[in-house]
């Protein structure tokens, strides 16, 4: 089996773990943490497709990966900030509380 | 001279070595460049304390050997035989990792500088190795970071984020400074942009990126105009204040080692590398090198301590516009006249 | 044959530190699980013919995004502080549904991986000449997309950093002097 399509396979158990990791955290960090996971592990999926077919183009859709994620934190980081100055917790589950009372 | 050395050093190598013989080749190559390198590194202390002295009128050491010339000896004997004091309260395996990270990565980098033209002066020619450079020092940020967490103490956090916020500020304009000469270049090789140089040093075509660079090369090594994170009159010594001898030491020699290492870079992509009249090229590169590491530690004689909101206006609003324009002037200038610049990169 | 030798460790490496990364209480250590993490997948890269994505992986995610997590966990001061609530895990009934949809995903996923299996034996690399030509050639509209976003995070961030640092009211945030 080739390199690439091992790293299909990778790629999957990467994202599926990024999965469980925003399923399972309730501290907002690692959940942000967790999405950078999936991130990342899409990223990977693109690049062994790129190797798979030797095109660039999944290279490039890396590349525009990037700039979405560092984004996507920047965000959600002040955002994390923010819930964290207003809260005093980063667990989502008492803030999902505090939200409804 | 120049000319024929660049050929030589762009042809690929006649003899094809078995892979364990490339492997202990290797091995050999790091071994004698990591003696070299930290036997220098030890002088390059020693070189400061002594330029530092005759410049503010001090004598400096002098005391052991002749002119004191065994001094780094003393320093470093002096430094193994001392009390480890290891705070109760750190996170004990990052505190013991942080200063190995910034000593493995400054001298990780070595592995692709070239210092002379044939495959002997450098160990490996990595078609990435400017990237492999920029790579490395941004994990270097970590160590700081990571010593300034672990040892729990309010002047160690203090320092560790300051570093924190000042390195990614100066890493971007470092980045945007070293797309100049890519573009000029053509190549990510650092072999291949000295190889670029033969005819015009890259100082002479990218004046303002040499400028950027240089600026933001002090600010990363943490020195005099710019070493906010540990400040003494501040807050004590800033993300090391907890770490006591050979922790210590290997704190100073990443600093001293990540010194050599820009020297290198600066030397190596914009100063024309090991090109050079007369002088055999390793030489010529050694020189190059000397004079930058001079030129740090004059800059630590000369210049006061920036306040925290001048240094951060300094990396966003003056050199990061400047960086940028340098690369889109470059970039217009080679769709322009390619022949030109290209002429003058090859 | 190269290939596998950096591909395998690498990819191990990869798997085990992401897993730590979800399973660990500390967050500074859950970051520097995910450092490594990165760089294990760098390498990957580097495996698969793209050195300069390789590169790019190290400088941007481990180097400026995954710094921005540490810089954030420090201020906030939250990674010595243990959560108690985050000691709570989930009952084991709250975790089959999900477990169960997660193996499917992944079994699937491998499924369609073995099944229909595209040949291409030699993967080749790809020069970072021929990227970079696509990349401003064919995809010059993403660059400029990506740019956009990238905008958008810098007034995003501005604006929600500004409103942090007015700490009692919303009102004042926006509109506040500086």
């Amino acid at each position: 089996m080739l390199p690439a399509e091992q790293a299909l396979i990778l790629a999957a158990i990467l994202f599926v773990t990024g999965v469980i990791g925003v399923i399972v955290r309730r501290n907002l960090i690692f959940v942000l943490m967790s999405v950078e996971i999936m991130f990342n592990a899409a990223g990977l999926a693109f690049v062994a497709g790129s190797a798979l077919h030797g095109q660039p183009d999944g290279q490039i859709f890396f590349i525009f990966i990037l700039p979405v994620a560092a984004a996507e934190v920047a965000i959600g980081l002040a955002l994390a900030v923010l819930v964290f100055q207003k809260y005093r917790t980063l667990d989502l589950w008492t803030i999902a509380r505090s939200r409804e009372e | 001279m120049s000319e024929m050395i660049a050929l030589a050093a762009s042809a690929p190598p006649a003899v094809v070595y078995p892979l364990y013989l490339q492997a202990i080749i290797a091995i050999v190559k790091g071994a004698v460049l990591l003696f070299v390198l930290l036997t220098l590194a030890a002088y390059a202390v020693f070189a400061e304390r002594r330029i530092l002295a005759f410049m503010q009128g001090r004598v400096g050491p002098n005391r052991a050997g002749p002119f004191g010339f065994l001094q780094p000896l003393a320093d470093v004997f002096k430094l193994l035989t001392k009390e480890e004091a290891n705070p109760p309260f750190a996170d004990k395996w990052l505190y013991y990792a942080a200063p190995a990270i910034i000593t493995i990565t400054s001298m990780l980098t070595f592995a692709v500088i070239p210092f002379g033209p044939s495959d002997w002066f450098i160990i490996t020619d990595l078609n990435v190795g400017l990237l492999f450079f920029l790579a490395l020092s941004s994990l270097g940020v970590y160590s700081i970071v990571l010593a300034g967490w672990s040892s729990n103490s309010k002047y160690a956090a203090l320092g560790g984020l300051r570093a924190t916020a000042q390195m990614i500020s100066y890493e971007l304009p470092m980045s945007l400074a070293l797309v100049g000469v890519v573009l000029a270049a053509g190549t990510f090789s650092l072999r291949e942009i000295v190889c670029a140089q033969s005819g015009l040093w890259f100082i002479v075509i990218q004046p303002v990126g040499f400028a950027v660079f240089l600026i933001a090369a002090v600010a990363e090594s943490r020195r005099t105009p710019f070493d906010l994170p540990e400040a003494e009159n501040e807050i004590v010594a800033g993300f090391h204040t907890e770490y006591s001898s050979m922790k210590f030491a290997l704190f100073f020699l990443g600093e001293y080692v990540s010194i050599m290492l820009l020297s290198c870079i600066i030397a190596v992509v914009y100063l024309g590398g090991w090109h050079g009249p007369w002088l055999p090229p390793p030489l010529w590169m050694l020189i190059k090198v000397g004079a930058l590491v001079f030129f740090f530690i004059w800059i630590r004689a000369t210049f006061p301590r920036l306040r925290y909101d001048h240094l951060m206006e300094l990396g966003w609003k003056w050199l990061l516009p400047l960086a940028i324009a340098n690369v889109v002037i470059t970039a217009a200038l080679l769709l322009a006249f390619p022949k030109l610049v290209q002429g003058a990169g090859k | 044959m190269n290939n596998l030798l950096i591909f395998y460790p690498a990819a191990v490496v990869a798997v085990i530190t992401t897993l730590m990364v979800i399973l660990t209480r500390n967050p500074v250590y859950a970051v520097i699980y995910l450092i490594l993490s990165l760089c294990g997948v760098a390498l990957v890269f580097f495996s698969l013919g793209a050195p300069f994505l390789a590169a790019l992986e190290v400088i941007v995610y481990a180097g400026a995004i995954i710094v921005l997590f540490l810089f954030v966990v420090m201020m906030l001061n939250i990674g010595r502080v243990m959560n108690e609530q985050d000691c709570l895990r989930p009952s084991r009934k709250q975790m089959i549904l999900p477990g169960f949809l997660v193996i499917v995903l992944l079994v699937e996923t491998l499924m369609c991986l073995f099944a229909a299996a595209p040949v291409n034996p030699a993967a080749s690399s790809i020069s970072t000449k021929a990227l970079g030509q696509a990349l401003y050639g064919k995809h010059y509209l993403g660059v400029l997309l990506s740019a956009l976003v990238l905008l958008i995070g810098a007034i995003g961030g501005i604006h929600l950093g500004r409103a942090s640092s007015c700490p009692d009211t919303k009102e004042r945030s926006i509109h506040a002097p500086r």
